[in-house]
């Protein structure tokens, strides 16, 4: 379980989250939907402690952030990710980093983690370029291979900012698909996506976000009006034609 | 062959390797222009050893290390990007290097041989601290590859993914530092700053996985300065110049070899 207490975040003297209180039951299929700038990454980012709330707490299955990260992880993908295209480095290197850190000092990554990341990136449909550099994957493929390698990690917590993105239309059933999977089989899944429509129908909890919680909570239907309340604007829900 | 030659041969040998080893790292992490910084940076910590009648190595070294570790906490912790820092620092150590060795009375201090090293004039025990610092580069390397490799990669994913990329950071520049410092004197900066980039852009148009581009970074090293050193004796060249001259042929030579990636 997640929980966000009186979580305040700011930069600058700017607001950038006020008065998060959250909480997130395990299990569940979680979207966090809002406007461009209502601090949807922030919001991810505080939760994996890559940045510390101004103020407030988050607590972990009860326990308090910092401490649960010195023995869990989450299984993370990023929006964006960072990475020099000429890195030596293959996609099954990459997938693989999500269980480097399990593995101790001075050891190699077994064979054992290499059949169970080939075995993920089947199911994640990249298994074809398992050994391509990561400089020759397009931005779908690369995709795919962040989430192999956020599933490697075995985290009993899946977060992903906008998994959507770089990805071709009709991928991206297939993408929320497996992700209903993994949460069907127990992970908690945690998505930032501006898919509401796909969203509508995979997910179970949603987080309305804009810069303050708008609604937290188990949804059967992401309706028109949440979507006002949200957006503060006429935002459509259209009916995508996968 | 006299006996000196064959020191400083093997000196010169032994501080490519351990330049070498660390340069694919520094190149990947695009802070290959750490080499000259740092080295410019030790010059402050000379100047403090020298007035402090310290060891000058290990005034250096102690100095550069503190330098080092600053630059990258800071970096880290105020997001400041890593080539600011570095030039901060590397202008502030040089100035304060210039006023303590103005104040010293200490005019003895040979400032060329600071900037181009000289392989020549190496001891014997400077080539055992080489060797020593080439076996804990290697076992740094062997234990911390895994590590070291998604660090290179991106800092920031692989302390999401629980790598413990701080402490190894740490280590790293610590390790950096060193090789640095015990550099300097039979090397000099020209040739450090070299050493800790042409042999991995060499390696880098031979080879696409990481522990194949180390060996050929070291190996690129140690032909260099095999090379160089001949060259240098016969022609009456300076030795570390002209080491840096043949990488630099090395280089342009690897460009026909380049793998179509």
């Amino acid at each position: 379980m997640i929980e966000f207490r009186d979580v305040q975040y700011r930069v600058g003297g700017i607001s950038i989250l006020k008065d998060i209180n959250l909480t997130i039951p395990d299990g569940v299929f979680a979207a966090i939907i809002g406007p461009n700038g209502a601090g949807k990454s922030t919001l991810i980012k505080l939760l994996l402690g890559m940045q510390d709330p101004s103020e407030g707490k988050i607590l972990i299955d009860d326990s308090p952030r910092d401490s649960w990260l010195k023995h869990n992880g989450f299984g993370y993908l990023p929006q964006r990710e960072e990475y020099d295209r000429g890195f030596p480095a293959t996609a099954l290197d990459i997938v693989l980093m999500g269980i480097a850190g399990r593995i101790p000092w001075g050891r190699r990554v077994g064979d054992e983690h290499r059949e169970r990341a080939l075995s993920i990136m089947q199911d994640t449909g990249i298994i074809d370029k398992a050994h391509s550099p990561i400089g020759n994957l397009s931005g779908g493929e690369f995709q795919r291979v962040m989430l192999s390698r956020a599933i490697l990690s075995d985290s009993k917590y899946l977060i992903l900012d906008e998994p959507e993105a770089g990805i071709d239309r009709h991928s991206v059933v297939s993408f929320f698909k497996l992700l209903k999977e993994l949460n069907d089989a127990g992970k908690t899944v945690i998505t930032v996506s501006h898919d509401l429509h796909t969203l509508n129908k995979y997910s179970n909890f949603l987080i309305c976000l804009n810069k303050t919680l708008h609604c937290h909570d188990h949804s059967e239907l992401i309706d028109q009006q949440l979507i006002d309340k949200t957006f503060d604007e006429h935002t459509r829900l259209i009916e995508k034609d996968y | 062959m006299p006996g000196f030659i064959i020191v400083a041969l093997i000196g010169a040998i032994l501080s490519g390797i351990s330049l070498a080893v660390f340069a694919p790292y520094v190149t990947l992490r695009r802070i290959s222009y750490m080499g000259e910084a740092l080295s410019h940076i030790a010059f402050a910590g000379i100047a403090i050893a020298l007035i402090s009648g310290m060891n000058l190595t290990l005034g250096a070294w102690i100095f550069v290390s503190i330098v080092a570790l600053l630059i990258s906490w800071l970096s880290r912790k105020e997001k400041i990007q890593e080539a600011n820092t570095i030039t901060i620092f590397l202008s502030l150590s040089m100035a304060l290097g210039i006023i303590l060795i103005s104040l010293s009375k200490n005019y003895a201090f040979d400032l060329s041989s600071y900037l181009f090293g000289n392989v020549l004039l190496i001891s014997i025990s400077e080539v055992w601290a080489l060797g020593i610092l080439n076996v804990l580069n290697i076992l740094f390397i062997l234990i911390f590859y895994k590590e070291l490799f998604y660090l290179s990669y991106n800092p920031e994913m692989a302390k999401v993914f629980r790598i413990r990329a701080t402490f190894i950071d740490y280590l790293f520049y610590l390790l950096l530092a060193a090789n640095i410092v015990l550099n300097l004197k039979s090397a000099g900066i020209i040739l450090v700053t070299a050493q800790l980039i042409l042999p991995a852009v060499i390696a880098f148009n031979l080879a696409s996985r990481l522990g194949w581009i180390i060996l050929i970074s070291a190996i690129a090293a140690v032909l260099s300065a095999l090379i160089g050193f001949y060259l240098s004796f016969v022609f009456d060249l300076p030795t570390g110049a002209t080491i840096v001259i043949v990488q630099a042929s090395m280089y342009a030579l690897s460009f026909i070899f380049k793998r179509r990636k």
